[in-house]
């Protein structure tokens, strides 16, 4: 009789014990990580938060590291990597499982968007030289023999071999290679036991969690007027790329020459300004975006609903904007 | 012993319990018409059946004319087929409104307000109760409040129309023997 | 002739009552008067906002209900109502609304849109944390 009240008071006291040990844990971030660093040719910003500074700044630090290894196996400017092989290979080539992993994905794409997305563009990107010193207007007859191998089935996967239909064919991975390199860092800092974290290459984002207790406003470029913001997305855990015809372009005569090509004419394709892409993978939205633009405001809708839980938002040529139905709600205009 | 037949206390019960199915049916006659008339917005009404409701209230007292409100929101609701849709919210929280302070304001002020007077405070019941519902049911904006003042007139207009053919009605059942002595002579 | 009869079937506390009732109204409509020119446009639908643009910047706009879609202008700093597939298009003829506080509504659609902002509303946090280019 004695004892059974005192130990009714230890039982009593376990779950205050419980509570007090468990709270530390709980607090949520109060460590804030954000670095950036210049790969793939543009601004990457990793933000992670955390109960701990170090363990960020370490999980943060492999998520560069990680992406800079995806940079030299997909690039086209350095030998050594895949696509440099690819490019030059007369015959099937086996390339690294990474590698098979996004061409194949590719071709998802590009089938679907009947040849919107189109991985066989380097020779054409060269011609044209944007993103270089001297852009230009190609000719006809250049684009044509920029175009040669080009379209659907350009190239063929069997496993991890890849065989170009012609050899002359350049590959080119930039409308995807960004957005893997993104999934791949947040699987980084997923692994290292990260829960809030957002990384930015250029535009082309993924998000982990939320940002902190809300989610994270992701803001979408106005694609005419350069310090404003067309609308506001409220996310979280998922990607969101952005393809727009005012990031690289020149203009000559009053019109706009950028650079997303429509494999079909090698010309600028000309019936969006801007696509934002929402997708559960970055490398999926990236192309998606891509294709997207090339197909229009009117086809491009038409490929997302193949692609269950992938929603868009697109600027048209004139200016006026089709959003698909999942994001109804999501976006605050401005 | 008089047979109960002939009983003026039984008689009176009964013609009571008459006249108030009678009354009751007239208003779910009226509430029915009424969802047929435009209205300015959805599943608001004017109240037209509240001139029973008032006859009721001055002929037979509060509980009698609780009795009749409640008959017709009830059976009205049944017969438009919207019985638990917000329709039925409305005029239920109208109705109460307004059969409250109708009652309240009769047995308040007694001889010295009419008909036209109660009806007037009842159709401001009848508004407000809508309105309160359609805040907490339907539409959780502050900014409805915006149309309080014009519901409020257009039901007062119904309200006075209300109250004057409630006059003409008691005035002309006040010479029937039936409801001999119910009406105190107002000396008009 | 009416009127007159009317007036004699009221008595003065009748009188009264309704005098009060309509300087009731008149109280309500200054008091309840919408407020300053709004800066933005906020539709909600059973209680979630659906849309949300601002004032300033011309666009049509569908918003799909429970019936169907209804269609939106945002003009010269104001919204109507263009199309609803509502049987009565009660809300079309509720015209158009500019001060913060008012409403339009199509109800069969169950859609709400009002006017939100204003001078004096300022956003206490950054527009966005990343930006999608």
């Amino acid at each position: 009789m004695i004892r059974f009240p005192r130990f009714l008071h230890l039982l009593a006291l376990l779950p205050v014990l419980l509570i007090l040990g468990g709270c530390p844990g709980r607090s949520e971030a109060p460590a804030a990580v954000h670095r950036s660093r210049i790969l793939m040719g543009t601004v990457i910003e990793i933000t992670a938060y955390g109960p701990e500074q170090k363990p960020l700044e370490r999980a943060v630090g492999q998520a560069f590291a990680e992406m800079a290894r995806i940079e030299n196996l997909m690039t086209p400017h350095q030998p050594q990597s895949d696509v440099a092989h690819l490019s030059a290979a007369d015959g099937p080539l086996q390339v690294s499982p990474e590698t098979a992993a996004v061409i194949a994905a590719g071709l998802k794409v590009g089938a679907a968007s009947d040849g919107a997305f189109d991985m066989g563009l380097g020779r054409l990107k060269d011609l044209w030289d944007i993103e270089g010193e001297h852009p230009r207007i190609p000719g006809a007859e250049e684009l044509r023999a920029a175009l040669v191998g080009t379209g659907a089935g350009d190239l063929r996967l069997a496993g991890r071999t890849v065989t170009k239909r012609d050899p002359r064919l350049l590959v080119d991975l930039g409308g995807i290679a960004k957005g893997y390199a993104v999934d791949r860092a947040i699987a980084v800092l997923q692994a290292a036991g990260v829960k809030h974290a957002a990384v930015n290459a250029g535009g082309d984002i993924r998000l982990l969690g939320g940002r902190g207790d809300r989610p994270w406003k992701i803001g979408i470029q106005h694609p005419r007027r350069k310090d404003a913001i067309l609308a506001t997305l409220e996310l979280a855990n998922t990607a969101v790329v952005t393809s727009g015809d005012y990031e690289r372009f020149f203009e000559r005569d009053g019109v706009r020459y950028h650079h997303l090509f429509d494999p079909k004419t090698g010309q600028p394709a000309r019936l969006c300004r801007s696509v934002t892409i929402v997708a559960p993978e970055a490398m999926l939205a990236d192309a998606l975006a891509t294709a997207v633009f090339v197909l229009g405001p009117v086809a491009g809708p038409e490929l997302l609903q193949r692609f269950p839980g992938c929603e868009g938002l697109i600027v048209a040529a004139d200016g006026s904007t089709v959003t698909t139905p999942g994001l109804a709600g999501k976006v605050t205009w401005r | 012993m008089i047979s109960s037949a002939v009983d003026p206390r039984e008689l009176d019960r009964q013609r009571r319990r008459v006249f108030l199915a009678l009354f009751a049916a007239l208003a779910v006659a009226l509430h029915t018409v009424e969802a047929l008339l435009p209205s300015p917005a959805p599943w608001f009404r004017l109240g037209f059946a509240n001139i029973l409701t008032l006859v009721t209230l001055f002929l037979f007292g509060g509980r009698a004319a609780w009795a009749v409100a409640l008959t017709r929101i009830g059976v009205g609701s049944l017969l438009l087929g919207n019985l638990f849709a917000p329709g039925f919210f409305l005029s239920l929280s109208g109705g109460v409104a307004a059969t409250a302070l109708m009652t309240g304001a009769k047995a308040v002020a007694g001889r010295h307000i009419g008909p036209v007077g109660v009806s007037a405070l009842g159709a401001a019941g009848h508004a407000s109760g809508q309105l309160l519902v359609a805040w907490l049911l339907l539409v959780r904006t502050p900014a409805l409040w915006g149309l309080y003042p014009y519901f409020l007139l257009f039901s007062l207009g119904a309200g006075i129309a209300n109250g004057i053919a409630a006059d003409l009605l008691l005035d002309a059942l006040r010479d029937h023997p039936a409801f001999a002595g119910r009406l105190e002579r107002e000396g008009r | 002739m009416a009127l007159k009869g009317a007036w004699r079937r009221t008595r003065p506390l009748d009188r009264l009552l309704v005098a009060l009732l309509l300087i009731l109204c008149g109280v309500l409509l200054v008091w309840l008067r919408p407020g300053p020119p709004g800066s933005r446009v906020v539709v909600e639908r059973e209680g979630t906002v659906i849309f949300t643009a601002p004032l300033d910047v011309e666009r049509t706009v569908e918003l799909a209900g429970r019936l169907g879609p209804t269609r939106l202008a945002i003009r010269q700093g104001s919204v109507c109502i263009l199309d609803s597939p509502c049987p009565r298009k009660i809300c079309i003829g509720m015209g158009s609304i500019t001060r913060t506080g008012e409403l339009l509504a199509c109800v069969p659609n169950g859609l709400l849109v009002r006017i939100d902002g204003g001078p004096g509303v300022q956003p206490s946090e950054p527009a966005y944390d990343l930006l999608s280019r």
